[in-house]
């Protein structure tokens, strides 16, 4: 890998890649340095062979409260950078903003405001510790919201997403609400803990099939139904094997095969 | 007490004996059984061309009004007969032409079924089972129902039947069960926390359960619900404004049908309405 990386740790452990938010004295906001070498971090997880699933996650107490303001309101040349993404709508800060085509689990491990919405919104899968929450300040502080909001309104009930980007820094929407309402599917106590037990059991799935059932479901977000079913029953179609089929129903289940 | 559900009404249109289905009617209610109960209700190839036509013989018979489908045995559906795939030689083969050419015909959104379906899920569902949940306007569940996507861990791609549970419920359910296989379950609780399912029932009273909702179901204008599921399922295939466009065709389509005077007039007489006959309309050329 081709570290360092501001602002950010990077890291393997057996088949999986760690992301780790690393400004814990600011809620691991987003300066400048991070927001430079959050592509690369994403490619470079992406690029190693050896990696097969990549958790998302934060140090200290927050897990990522967006745009680091202060900092950037001093570094001009950021700002304009970012003031041009977003008017092209040209992010590269989420895993899907960088094409990540690997599996990404945001493991949400405290607080997690503003733009650290999108990695909430583009992870495939999201687990959160007990303590996290969830918010978007962005209209509290004049700023309009968008991206991370769409994506989140994409995955599940709409009101409560509209609620967040409305009600701004005045209300959290709770660990516990967000399992209710499927954004995320586990509330544990160690969010990194569970995250890795998740990732192995995906790594234990043929690479590249699991690279094309993301790829699919995500493209699925861009069309209608019947569109994106034929697009992804053509795919299915010309994908071969990559694994011995198994014998029986049972087995296909990891059951016993005797009944 | 007798499972009322497997007593059938003698019917006006004898069903054909299918070999891995079973089909009878019980008041307005059509039943289709998926009956491999030794294979947990697998699809083989002759179960794939079965359903295409028993979709249709519901559909089309005019003393249908809903219909439940659910599993004999301990299982739902577990999706294609592995056991068929490994031994006969011809594997996923027989199926890839069909699939490039997206012409399918084993659910009822593929046969463009006009009447309320309801999935009863009677036990676990794996990999292509969940085509019949994506696919159903209505899904409840026996409190044991278990649900897994085995695809992935057997190097298969999975995505019709996910793309279809991802227009219905949260996107991150859908995407976990995909990625992670056969390697977790998600219970009926979850299935139905998160919307998935309406109702869960315990495994015994499932079949009653069905039945009971779609007597319900079927005391309504038969159609004016062909013209809201078309406008329901309408409104996953385009963005809102165009999705309302097209429903609002749906809404004038029912003005001056007669249901629309007999609704009220049997409210106001305090009786149960009497329905025109359905008509099923043949589905459009172009297949899905």
């Amino acid at each position: 890998m081709s570290g360092p990386y501001r602002g950010l740790l990077v890291e393997r452990d057996g088949p999986v890649g760690w992301l780790i938010f690393d400004r814990p004295e600011v809620g691991n906001a987003m300066d400048a340095a991070m927001l430079a070498d959050l592509p690369r971090a994403w490619a470079d997880l992406d690029a190693d062979p050896d990696v097969r699933v990549i958790v998302n996650t934060g140090n200290g107490p927050a897990f990522q409260t967006g745009l680091d303001v202060r900092q950037l309101a001093g570094d001009r040349d950021a700002l304009r950078e970012q003031s041009r993404r977003t008017k092209r709508a040209d992010l590269r800060i989420s895993a899907w903003h960088n094409h990540v085509g690997k599996p990404v689990i945001a493991a949400v491990n405290g607080v997690c405001a503003g733009g650290g919405l999108h990695f909430v919104a583009d992870a495939d899968i999201a687990i959160a510790a007990e303590r996290a929450a969830f918010l978007d300040p962005h209209v509290s502080l004049g700023q309009a919201s968008a991206f991370e909001l769409i994506g989140l309104a994409r995955r599940g009930a709409v009101e409560p997403v509209m609620r967040i980007g409305l009600t701004g820094r005045h209300e959290r929407l709770s660990a516990a609400r967000a399992y209710e309402l499927g954004l995320v599917s586990a509330v544990v106590p160690d969010a990194r803990a569970a995250a890795r037990e998740l990732a192995e059991k995906i790594a234990r799935n043929p690479p590249e099939t699991v690279r094309l059932v993301k790829q699919q479901l995500w493209r699925a977000l861009e069309l209608g139904l019947t569109a994106a079913r034929r697009e992804a029953a053509v795919i299915a179609a010309r994908s071969p094997l990559a694994a011995p089929a198994p014998a029986s129903q049972q087995e296909l289940l990891g059951e016993p095969p005797c009944r | 007490m007798p499972d009322r559900t497997t007593m059938p009404d003698r019917t006006t249109m004898p069903y054909t004996e299918f070999q891995t289905l079973k089909l009878h009617r019980r008041g307005p209610v059509g039943w289709l059984l998926f009956n491999r109960p030794d294979s947990l209700n697998a699809m083989n190839a002759g179960m794939r061309a079965e359903l295409a036509d028993a979709w249709l013989e519901l559909d089309r018979d005019p003393d249908v009004r809903v219909i439940v489908h659910t599993g004999e045995g301990r299982a739902f559906q577990t999706g294609v007969d592995v056991a068929e795939l490994a031994t006969d030689g011809l594997g996923m083969e027989r199926y890839r032409a069909d699939l490039e050419a997206y012409d399918l015909h084993f659910t009822a959104w593929q046969q463009q079924v006009s009447k309320p379906v309801i999935a009863a899920v009677n036990g676990i569902c794996a990999g292509g089972g969940f085509h019949w949940v994506s696919d159903a306007d209505v899904v409840i569940a026996a409190t044991t129902a278990e649900f897994t996507e085995p695809h992935v861990s057997v190097g298969q791609v999975v995505a019709m039947e996910s793309i279809g549970l991802l227009r219905k419920m949260p996107f991150e359910a859908v995407m976990r069960m995909a990625l992670v296989g056969r390697h977790e379950r998600m219970s009926a609780q979850r299935a139905y926390e998160l919307g998935m399912v309406s109702q869960l029932v315990p495994p015994d009273q499932l079949r009653d359960a069905a039945q009971e909702l779609a007597e319900k179901i079927a005391r309504n204008s038969p159609a004016a619900m062909a013209a809201t599921k078309r406008a329901l399922w309408g409104a996953l295939e385009t963005g809102l404004t165009e999705a309302c466009r097209q429903g609002a065709r749906e809404v004038v389509s029912v003005w001056g049908h007669p249901d629309q005077d007999e609704g009220p007039r049997a409210f106001a007489e305090k009786r149960e309405p009497r329905w025109a006959e359905p008509e099923r309309a043949e589905p459009e050329a172009s297949p899905r």
